[in-house]
This record gives C-alpha cells, sequence and structure tokens, in this order.
C-alpha cells in the first residue's frame, strides 16, 4: 500500500506539464478560426442538404403526442384492412343444367335473411344463337 | 467583491440556444483540465493540440442532444477519452517522445521542483530522468489502463467520476488502477521510497 501512495505522489507531478496560460487563450483563437474555415470550405453537398432538411424543419413533439399519434395510425389502418377483408367477392359457379349462377353471400335486405338470392345466365351467350332456330 | 462563476449547465443551455460565446466559455472552462487528460494520455503535444480542437468540434456539433442526464464534465470527458483512445489506437506507439518543450520548461518550474522535493526529501533526484521515466512508464500501460491512471493518480478524479466517464464499473476502475500500478511498481521502483 505504500508502494502504491509513493506511484500516487509520483505521478502527481505529472499534473504540472501544462503549458502556459496564454496557450489556452490561443487555442480558442485557433478553434474560431478552425470552425470558420470549415464552414467556408464545407462541400457544396452537405450545404445544400442542410437548406432542404430546414425546409422540412418541425417543432419538437414530445413523445406522448407522437406515440399517440402513431398508435391511432396504426388502429385505424388495421380498422380499415379488416373491414375490407369481411367483404369477400361474390362468386360465379357453373350449375348442372349449364347456367352460369352468381352467389353472392353478403346480401344486406333484411328481407331475405336465409335465403339466396341467384342469378341465373344463360349458358350460351346471346351471339352464339343460331339466327335460325325455331 | 467576488465575481459569480456562470454554472455549466447555464453556458450548456445558452450555446443549444445558438449562443457561440458561451461556448468559447466552456472551452476556455475545461481546455485546461482535458489538455491535461489527452496530454497524460498521448505523451504528444503536437496531437494533444490537434485532438483537442477536435475534441471541442465534437462537443460543439453534438451539445444539442446533450440532455443534462450527466454533468457536462463528465460528458466532455467521456468524449475526449474515447476520441483519445480511438487515436491511440490508429496511431503506434512512437519510439521518440515529444516532450521536450514541456520538460525545459517544467524542469525550472519552482512548484514542481519544490513538489519533487517533499515527494522524496532523502534522494537528489535527476529530475530530467524522473520525468522521462514517468512518461516512459506511462506509455507501456495499455491504453485502457493508462486512461484511469491519468484520471485518477494524476488528475486526481474519484473512482465513482472515472466509472461513469468510461462507462465501467467501480470494481473494474479499481481492478485497472491495481494492475497499471503494479506495473509502474516495476518501471519507477528506483524512485520509490522504502
Amino acid at each position: 500500500m505504500d508502494n502504491e501512495d509513493s506511484i500516487t505522489k509520483l505521478l502527481r507531478l505529472k499534473r504540472y506539464e501544462q503549458p502556459p496560460e496564454e496557450y489556452f487563450h490561443n487555442f480558442l483563437a485557433e478553434f474560431q478560426t478552425r470552425q470558420r474555415s470549415e464552414v467556408i470550405h464545407r462541400p457544396l453537398i452537405h450545404i445544400a442538404w442542410d437548406r432542404f432538411s430546414s425546409i422540412f424543419v418541425m417543432p419538437p413533439i414530445p413523445k406522448l403526442a407522437m406515440g399517440s399519434s402513431v398508435l391511432a395510425a396504426v388502429l385505424t389502418t388495421a380498422f380499415i384492412l379488416n373491414w375490407s377483408d369481411d367483404v369477400e367477392p361474390s362468386s360465379l359457379t357453373l350449375t348442372s343444367s349449364g347456367a352460369v349462377q352468381l352467389d353472392s353471400k353478403n346480401q344486406s335486405s333484411p328481407s331475405k335473411v336465409g335465403s339466396t338470392v341467384h342469378y341465373v345466365l344463360p349458358a350460351i351467350p346471346v351471339s352464339y344463337v343460331s339466327a335460325r332456330s325455331f | 467583491m467576488e465575481k459569480t462563476e456562470t454554472p455549466d449547465e447555464e453556458l450548456v443551455r445558452r450555446t443549444q440556444a445558438g449562443e457561440a460565446q458561451a461556448f468559447d466559455e466552456l472551452i476556455l472552462r475545461f481546455s485546461p483540465r482535458l489538455y491535461g487528460l489527452v496530454y497524460h494520455m498521448t505523451s504528444s503535444h503536437e496531437d494533444t493540440n490537434d485532438l483537442l480542437q477536435d475534441i471541442f468540434s465534437k462537443a460543439y456539433r453534438s451539445i444539442k442532444g446533450f440532455q443534462g442526464k450527466s454533468s457536462f464534465y463528465t460528458w466532455m470527458h467521456s468524449i475526449a477519452v474515447n476520441m483519445t483512445i480511438n487515436f491511440l489506437k490508429k496511431r503506434n506507439r512512437r519510439k521518440t517522445l515529444s516532450l521536450d518543450d514541456a520538460d525545459s520548461g517544467i524542469l525550472n518550474n519552482q512548484d514542481f521542483i519544490e513538489a519533487t522535493s517533499i515527494a522524496d526529501p532523502s534522494r537528489e533526484a535527476n529530475l530530467s530522468e524522473l520525468q522521462k521515466r514517468l512518461n516512459e512508464s506511462m506509455l507501456k500501460l495499455s491504453h485502457d489502463h493508462r486512461a484511469v491512471v491519468t484520471m485518477f493518480d494524476i488528475q486526481g478524479m474519484p473512482h465513482a467520476e472515472i466509472s461513469k466517464v468510461l462507462k465501467i464499473s467501480e470494481g473494474t476502475v479499481r481492478s485497472r488502477l491495481f494492475y497499471a500500478h503494479r506495473q509502474l511498481q516495476n518501471y519507477l521502483q528506483e524512485f520509490i521510497d522504502k
């Protein structure tokens, strides 16, 4: 432990190794000159980027408000996606009689609850019907 | 009437608001201490001067992000230590020490002479030899050990403060100091009291 103290005492002598007071005033002047020089010699792309980004400068938003907005946006998106999934597209089926049947699972008419409305289309398009059919 | 010093936090706040003179004040306030920190880790005045410029530049660029979770003193020291260690990793250890300018000045410094005689009154140590050996022994330490020794032994910072600056536990600080001191004992044996 005595040795440790002696080492600390010896090392403390190094704190006297400081440049004179005026060095630090010159250092400040050098720092200011360097800063100005950096501003002047900045690459054009950096200056352009700074100007571009300053257009979109936003005031600081509190974290809670930012979080609430993001949450609201996520919930709204989820609701919209869920709602559009419920509305399934109608499907076309071919009946045994050859007629094409359009089934709709999403009938909104309350008077026809439980019944299925069938749209029966002719199996053969009108353009294929022979002109001389009697 | 004694002039009251503006607190660091006030100067930081003014700098964040765009007042460059407030940062000048912080430079004048912190540069002597940070100079010592960087110099004792690099052992080169030239490198210290360049690094210190970079350190204050970085601090100025980052000061808007400083939220005051630690003291400004700790924050500045963290930047200085990290940048110096990165610099040392890149730089190959120099064979020749560039301490000549400081040495010639310090050897005529009355405080240094008195402090040396108090530390070792029984022996007429060669001051020049002592300083040379001190610097050489510091350079033999690893970067991490040198940082801890500089802050604790030379700058007199408490363990808790060093642990905040280096973001390590106080136990690690003490352990690094222990190993560094043991290493230094070998190099400085002839100057240590028995």
